[in-house]
């Protein structure tokens, strides 16, 4: 076994693309990634955002070695994802993971331990813990075929956990969750980093994404269309805002020659949005003409607005899936 | 335990609770016993019958079960998906697929030799002969198992479980006339026909080889180094069936 190299970073990844061939005569294709760039540095939650199809599991199944890219490199920890050794340092949950279903819960990451290369009372001690963990000590003796969704979403959880990994990857580690179990998931993440765990993953609820990432790439039809720090990119953005105005009509609204974003009649209310930087000149123009604002509020989460822009950017009939060609 | 014993075990331990196993091994062992009630005791072949009867279901129902649960080894996991959380942790998918074939192996060792048992307590309870032909035909028939089992494996590695079992079924059958077919080729004017028995025959895994229940059935014995060259035969294919399933199963995609 090659050296796992402390300094490479977890996550490297270069060009990479999948086509995914497809029909009875596998003459048509669907390229689900294109060029794509990874890197993520130790100790970084990474996010990636994405509309459906957008090729966020396609990245993750090509870095755990599930399927193999038709172009470019990736790595983890300077090694090829195919060394099978290295993952020895990876914690991986799936989109819909499948567990055995004729085992129990603690049957189940009782047996991802022993893969993971843990063995006797210290298995039994982390198994214990990691149940405990994701709040399923008390179902650990039942069969998972008798499982919720979101039970097998946190057994599932817990396998990733049970060979204490440096990189955690997660598709989409939410979704199937109760609003309690959503939280706990963050504060896992966050209690995670702090042991100085590197964690990518991806996700579809935009206040999770915000809540835990230092750094995201927002993916669209296989294309990194957007990349950084939350910060940079957030602060980059010009956020909108929506006012509620009473006692003007529309027209009235429009004539005062400030440029809105959109502007709509409700019985006797105007509901408008507005960029930030013309709502004061905004506010200003209603009042002096006899209007009442009623509410003032930022319009959407400013990361939301971001994944909206960079959208309407990809210039993309449609943002879901990848091209398609016949 | 290390992650091959493991999964090796997981392996027997999904047999033990699969319905079909134990429906299957039920199954066998009724009918073993009741060759005891339709056969005319006092008929002068009845070691004979008892003989060829027991070791014929066996083989029978054993082999069909193989190809059942063989031929969805790595199928079932992939269309399941159940594969993402095995070959995501620190083994190759080498590990899994031969960790894969030794608990399917286990299994059937462990089906082998219950079955022996309840054939052997029959013998005994009927006063019949006990011959080593008979264990010696039994130990043939696991290697003949090993040869299907890594077979359903291989077609598993890149088909579905219903096309693997069709397949596999097909080699099961093959498999037991390639040595006739070899023979009657042999016998044909035509040199086209002629080449290709004996192409089958040596393409073909010779499953008779392994085949010792006639031998038993006529209480005829058979020496060591016969047994030992037909138990290598078996394990020199499946290394070849297994070879070939691990150089397609490492480069699939799972999807
Ligand atoms: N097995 C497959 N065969 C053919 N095409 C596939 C396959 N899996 C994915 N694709 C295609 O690849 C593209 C990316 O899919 P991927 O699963 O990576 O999307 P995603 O970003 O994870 O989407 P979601 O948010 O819905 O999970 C899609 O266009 C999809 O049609
Ligand atoms: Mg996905």
């Amino acid at each position: 076994m090659q050296p796992v190299s402390p300094d490479a970073p977890p996550i490297q990844a270069q060009g990479l693309s999948k086509t995914y061939k497809v029909g009875f005569w596998l003459n048509r294709t669907v390229r689900a990634l294109q060029g794509l760039d990874l890197q993520v540095g130790a100790g970084q939650i990474y996010g990636l955002l994405g509309p459906n199809g957008a090729g966020k599991s396609t990245t993750i199944k090509i870095l755990m070695n599930l399927v193999r890219p038709s172009g470019g490199t990736a790595r983890l920890y300077g090694q090829p994802v195919d060394h099978a050794a290295t993952r020895r340092l990876v914690g991986f949950l799936p989109e819909n993971p499948s567990p055995y279903d004729y085992l129990t819960g603690r049957e189940f990451v009782t047996l991802a331990g022993h893969l993971s290369g843990l063995s006797g009372h210290d298995l039994d001690r982390r198994v214990t813990e990691v149940l405990g963990a994701v709040e399923m000590a008390g179902a650990e003796k039942l069969q998972i075929r008798r499982y919720s969704k979101g039970m097998v979403q946190r057994v599932a959880l817990a396998q990733a956990l049970v060979g204490r990994p440096k990189l955690l990857i997660l598709d989409e580690p939410t979704s199937g969750l109760d609003p309690l179990g959503r939280r706990q998931m963050r504060d896992l993440i966050l209690a995670e980093r702090d042991k100085g765990t590197t964690v990518l993953f991806c996700s579809h609820i935009i206040p999770d994404v915000e809540a835990l990432c230092d750094r995201l790439a927002v993916l669209v039809g296989g294309r990194r269309v957007r990349e950084g720090s939350v910060q940079e990119l957030v602060s980059a953005q010009v956020p909108t805002v929506e006012m509620v105005v009473e006692n003007l009509k529309l027209d009235q609204v429009q004539q005062l020659g400030v440029p809105l974003e959109s502007a709509q009649a409700l019985d006797g209310r105007v509901l408008l949005q507005v960029s930030d930087t013309n709502s004061q000149r905004l506010l200003g123009g209603v009042l002096g003409a006899g209007g009442r604002v009623n509410r003032v509020q930022p319009a959407r989460f400013s990361l939301e607005q971001l994944f909206m822009d960079a959208l309407k950017e990809s210039g993309r009939a449609t943002s879901v899936g990848g091209e398609i060609n016949t | 335990m290390n992650a091959f014993t493991a999964m090796a075990w997981n392996g027997f331990r999904e047999a033990r609770r699969n319905k079909v196993t134990v429906v299957v091994g039920a199954f066998a062992s009724v009918v073993l016993l009741s060759s005891t009630l339709v056969t005319d005791v006092t008929v002068n072949t009845f070691d004979r019958v008892l003989t060829d009867f027991g070791l014929g279901t066996m083989s029978l129902i054993l082999a069909f079960l193989t190809i059942f649960l063989s031929s969805g080894l790595l199928s079932r996991e992939i269309e399941r998906r159940t594969i993402f959380l095995m070959v995501s942790k620190p083994v190759s998918r080498t590990q899994f697929l031969v960790a894969r074939l030794a608990g399917n192996m286990l299994t059937l060792a462990v089906l082998v030799a219950a079955m022996t048992l309840i054939f052997l307590s029959q013998l005994l309870m009927f006063g019949a002969a006990i011959t080593s032909t008979q264990l010696v035909a039994a130990a043939g028939l696991w290697f003949e198992l090993l040869v299907l089992s890594s077979a359903g494996i291989l077609f598993s590695s890149f088909s579905g479980p219903a096309v693997s079992a069709i397949c596999t079924t097909g080699l099961y059958f093959a498999g037991h006339l390639a040595g006739d077919m070899y023979e009657i080729a042999k016998y044909s004017e035509n040199p086209l026909v002629q080449t290709l028995g004996r192409v089958l025959y040596y393409v073909l895994p010779n499953l008779e080889r392994m085949n010792f229940r006639p031998r038993a059935t006529y209480a005829l014995t058979v020496d060591a180094g016969t047994f030992l060259s037909a138990a290598a035969y078996g394990v020199a294919w499946a290394a070849i069936f297994t070879a070939i399933a691990v150089f397609i199963f490492e480069r699939r995609d799972f999807r």
